[in-house]
């Protein structure tokens, strides 16, 4: 187990990492199944009873399995070989959830394939996937996300045992794409929830009405807010987002509401709970970070959560 | 593995598992095959009606009962019917415990092995059929339990991998080494089966063997066959008369005997021996490897065996056996029992008119045929003294008669005589080029000692009776020993005939190049082949590599079409291939308006049929919505096809002329 651990190590280290890969021959590696061995063994011992019985059919039987080894070779090898495979986007997911990783396969061949994918050195369930010739389909290969920030894609195992399970092709694939993976939110009742009264949470003064930005509508939106210009021209609901437009004043998520004391990754959890919370309750706020914030702006959960998975990475 | 899914994977194992085992219900004690069949049939169902399995160590006790009636029926777990039995019965106990894919696949594996079994009984070509079968449904069985493919997509599969497995299968029948013996114990020749000649020869003790027309041995003669009158083939040899039956005493223990004149004849026999012994033309020179010869010049195996064997032989097609007598085998050869006086007094009539040895038999021979003898099949039964009875009451019988009668005759006058049996004539198949001699061609006659010679000669009394029988056969000579019709009796009409005689020709070369292929055929195959003297490891290598050629074919032959371009492109190709032979020059970047420029030169029907399949490439290709209809891409490349520009101008050029 463990040499076949190393193996797979040494085969992956070999490839270089790029975003498109067309499977060659050079790259597919082909070996029996247990079943396979057993299959030849069985030739053998037909061959070595026709060897003593001088049975000149049983001598084609051994002699026929032996060639359908060899072709099973061939027919898992054509299950890989010419395949491309493109690194899709995989959606930002909280640490501890399961992150999919979209791979596109191409088959521009005229045979059909049927194969497996999954991410080497991985305990995640392999992904079975059927390709029609001449067609492409999307492979989407769990795994789950343990830590926060930008997590490259392990190398891919793709293998196929088709048509009969006696021989086994497989290549390693390192596809250049990653998964921004978010904290794990940790619930921090005491710092959120106690409105602007509340000791715990800085609450910045609600300035006038100040335009900010436009959003997509969300149900709940009044009518004052929607953009009618926007529809009128564009056909698309939008409403519109002020500053301070929430009845509790802009939140401040701050490094600082926590004492030195505590962790990083503690506080990267709770600022990112608080963060899912106002997004929640929709209200207005800014997340501040040593040496950078985010305010209200287009799609500031995702900015916020991104600023809250790479800290570290980036200074 | 549970579920429908798992169904529709594992009931096909349980199928194939069932007809691979299929022929051993003819070999193997009725009860383990049933048995074996319903073990099968039960884990279908239990499979089906998803039902638990029994416990192992159930399934553990269950087998012990089985083997223990195993072995009270055949006293043996190993060898051919002890070993097959075992397999089959495990088979079945193994399906009974079967839970993960791994369970399943080793029992496939096992099946794949239960195929090779039926093969140590029959070696025909409908067991060759039925192994053919029987590998299809266990590939199958393979692919659908792997599981990734719909039944019917995996039928493909599996067809097309046996398809491509075939020439390697077949390069490497040819090529690998063939052994020629055994790597440990062979199993003993079967002492109960036998079809073939008695132990003794009493009155009708041939004539049964005359209604069978079960083919017994081949032969192929190197050079032209001797006469027909000299087809005699030895087996046996019977020297003692014991009042009823004669017999073999083996009086004498070492072959001494020589030949001398004859015509020389060189023929290959394939037989499968009886008892070890083997027919041999009458009369054999030096022995063939393997066989020894034993007294009277009559072959027999070295180690008795039942399989198929095939040697060469040379004989000297009638010539005379010479071989000294001391006093002791000369009494031997001539003692009587007391009894049967009429022949007794007979013999001494006929001998006072004789000159001498030779004379006496000739003047039997025409007793035989100047009294009312008759040749036939079923002569009236005898008892007691059997020679007196046939010679002076029923005057009715067969070759064992004659012969039995004729050495009587023969000892009774002082003449040392002995009765050979084996087989007289046979059936040249044209189709396969080879002699088919069947249990039908059973015969006796005598050989007589004559001391002016020193020699034996042979007599055949059948043929003082029934000239026929030796020239023609016994078909001709006795009607009832025709091949009747099944059903509506008489001769079959002469298209069966040649049916079987096809047939009889296939099996023939079956045996000769399949079941036959050993160690000195492949030799002697390698050696026509040029691939070397010996199968040695560079021949084998040279073979592999030559053989690599054909094993490589088909694979390319895939692999082109499935590469084939798609029709359009294909077509547009062949479009400016055509062109290019009229010295129309296209560039690959090359639209069909510029083509059609380019083709200026043609002449106006041609240009106008250009000008239509372009448009029509151009609407295939750039259609604004949908796929262009196959149906309609096949048209246009049919129609691509049948365009050839420099034709139509060579065609018209003769045309002209005239």
């Amino acid at each position: 187990m463990r040499f076949r651990n190393r193996l797979q190590a040494w085969l992956i280290r070999r490839q270089p990492e790029s975003t498109e890969w067309t499977l060659r021959q050079q790259r597919i590696y082909l070996l029996p199944t247990t079943f396979g061995w057993t299959l030849l063994g069985v030739a053998l011992a037909i061959w070595v009873g026709a060897l003593n019985y001088a049975v000149s059919l049983a001598y084609a039987l051994s002699f026929w399995i032996i060639g359908l080894l060899l072709v099973s070779v061939l027919m898992a090898y054509r299950q890989l070989a010419g395949l491309t495979l493109q690194a899709g986007a995989a959606d930002p997911v909280f640490a501890g959830e399961t992150a999919h990783f979209e791979v596109r396969l191409d088959n521009p061949s005229a045979w059909p394939r049927t194969l497996q994918g999954h991410l080497a050195g991985r305990a995640e369930r392999a992904v079975g996937c059927q390709l029609p010739s001449r067609s492409s389909t999307w492979l989407s290969l769990p795994m789950t996300a343990e830590k926060r920030g930008l997590q490259a894609m392990p190398a891919l195992a793709l293998s196929s045992d088709v048509p009969f399970g006696l021989i086994r092709a497989f290549a390693y694939v390192r596809l250049r794409e990653h998964v921004l993976v978010y904290p794990a939110p940790l619930r921090d009742g005491l710092r959120h929830g106690q409105g602007a009264s509340g000791e715990g949470e800085a609450v910045l003064p609600a300035g006038e009405d100040e335009f900010s930005h436009l959003a997509a509508y969300r149900d709940g939106d009044t009518s004052r807010q929607i953009a009618w210009k926007v529809l009128a021209r564009r056909d698309v609901l939008a409403s519109k987002q002020f500053t301070g437009a929430t009845a509790a004043g802009c939140r401040l998520l701050d490094w600082h509401d926590y004492p030195p004391g505590q962790g990083v990754e503690s506080r990267l959890s709770w600022l990112a709970w608080r963060v899912l919370e106002c997004e929640r309750e929709r209200c207005c706020y800014r997340l501040r970070l040593p040496g950078v914030e985010v305010g209200p702006q287009p799609h500031q959960r995702e900015r916020a959560l991104a600023l809250l998975a790479r800290f570290g990475a980036l200074s | 593995m549970t579920g429908g899914d798992a169904l529709r994977r594992v009931l096909p194992v349980l199928a194939a598992l069932a007809v691979t085992a299929a022929p051993l219900a003819l070999h193997l004690p009725g009860w383990v095959a049933a048995l074996s069949a319903a073990m099968l049939l039960a884990r279908g169902v239990l499979l089906w009606q998803q039902r638990q399995l029994p416990p192992r160590w159930l399934v553990a006790l269950a087998v012990v009962v089985p083997l223990v009636l195993l072995w009270l029926t055949l006293r043996t777990l190993v060898g051919r019917e002890g070993g097959s039995a075992l397999l089959l019965l495990l088979v079945g106990f193994k399906a009974f415990e079967t839970f993960s894919l791994r369970d399943w696949r080793v029992l496939l594996a096992l099946g794949f092995f239960l195929a090779a079994t039926p093969l140590l009984f029959d070696q025909s070509p409908l067991a060759a059929a039925w192994l053919v079968q029987s590998l299809l449904c266990l590939t199958w069985a393979m692919a659908a339990l792997n599981g990734r493919q719909p039944l019917l997509a995996s039928l493909r599969t599996t067809l097309q991998a046996l398809l491509f497995s075939l020439p390697l299968m077949l390069v490497l029948f040819v090529v690998m080494p063939r052994l020629p013996g055994p790597l440990w114990g062979m199993p003993a020749a079967d002492e109960s089966a036998n079809s073939g000649l008695a132990e003794d020869m009493a009155p009708g003790s041939i004539s049964q063997l005359i209604l069978n027309h079960e083919p017994v041995f081949t032969a192929v003669f190197a050079g032209p066959p001797p006469p027909r009158r000299d087809f005699y083939w030895r087996v046996m040899l019977f020297d003692r008369f014991d009042g009823s039956r004669w017999l073999n005493a083996g009086a004498l223990t070492e072959p001494r005997g020589q030949t001398r004149g004859g015509i020389p004849v060189s023929y290959t026999l394939t037989v499968v021996p009886d008892k070890g012994r083997v027919p041999v033309l009458d009369l054999p020179g030096g022995v063939a490897e393997g066989l020894t010869e034993r007294a009277g010049m009559v072959w027999q195996q070295a180690r008795a065996s039942d399989a198929r064997i095939r040697f060469r032989a040379d004989s000297r097609a009638g010539a005379l056996l010479v071989e000294p007598l001391d006093a002791m085998q000369h009494a031997f050869y001539r003692f009587l029992p007391a009894g049967n006086e009429r022949a007794l007094a007979l013999a001494a009539s006929i001998r006072a008119r004789s000159r001498d040895d030779e004379a006496y038999i000739r003047a039997v021979l025409e007793h035989f045929r100047l009294e009312s003898f008759r040749y036939t099949l079923s002569p009236p039964p005898l008892s007691g003294a059997i020679v007196d009875q046939f010679l002076f009451e029923t005057r009715q019988g067969f070759c064992e008669h004659y012969a039995s009668a004729l050495a009587f005759l023969a000892r009774a006058a002082g003449i040392p005589s002995r009765v050979v049996v084996g087989y007289q004539g046979g059936e040249y198949n044209s189709a396969g080029e080879f002699w088919q001699i069947r249990s039908s061609d059973a015969h006796a006659w005598v050989e007589v000692w004559l001391a002016s010679r020193q020699a034996w000669w042979r007599v055949d009394p059948t043929a003082a009776v029934s000239p026929d029988r030796i020239e023609r056969g016994v078909e001709q000579a006795v009607p009832a020993a025709r091949t009747a019709m099944p059903m509506l009796g008489g001769r079959p009409p002469e298209w069966m005939l040649a049916l079987r005689q096809h047939w009889l020709a296939a099996n023939f070369a079956w045996q000769q190049w399949v079941v036959g292929y050993d160690a000195g055929r492949q030799r002697s195959l390698f050696r026509s082949l040029g691939l070397g003297q010996e199968v040695d490891v560079p021949a084998v290598l040279k073979g592999l590599l030559a053989g690599a050629v054909l094993m490589v074919m088909p694979f390319l032959w895939w692999w082109r079409q499935q590469a084939k371009r798609e029709p359009l492109q294909q077509g547009w190709l062949l479009l400016g291939r055509r062109l290019r032979r009229v010295e129309v020059v296209i560039a690959p970047s090359d639209t069909p308006a510029e083509v059609l420029l380019r083709a200026a030169s043609l002449a106006e029907a041609e240009h106008g049929q250009l000008a239509a399949l372009l448009e029509a490439y151009a609407c295939l290709r750039y259609r604004t919505s949908g796929e262009a209809s196959p149906e309609a891409v096949r048209c246009w490349l049919r129609a691509v096809r049948c365009f050839r520009p420099g034709r139509a101008m060579n065609g018209k050029t003769p045309a002209g002329r005239g």
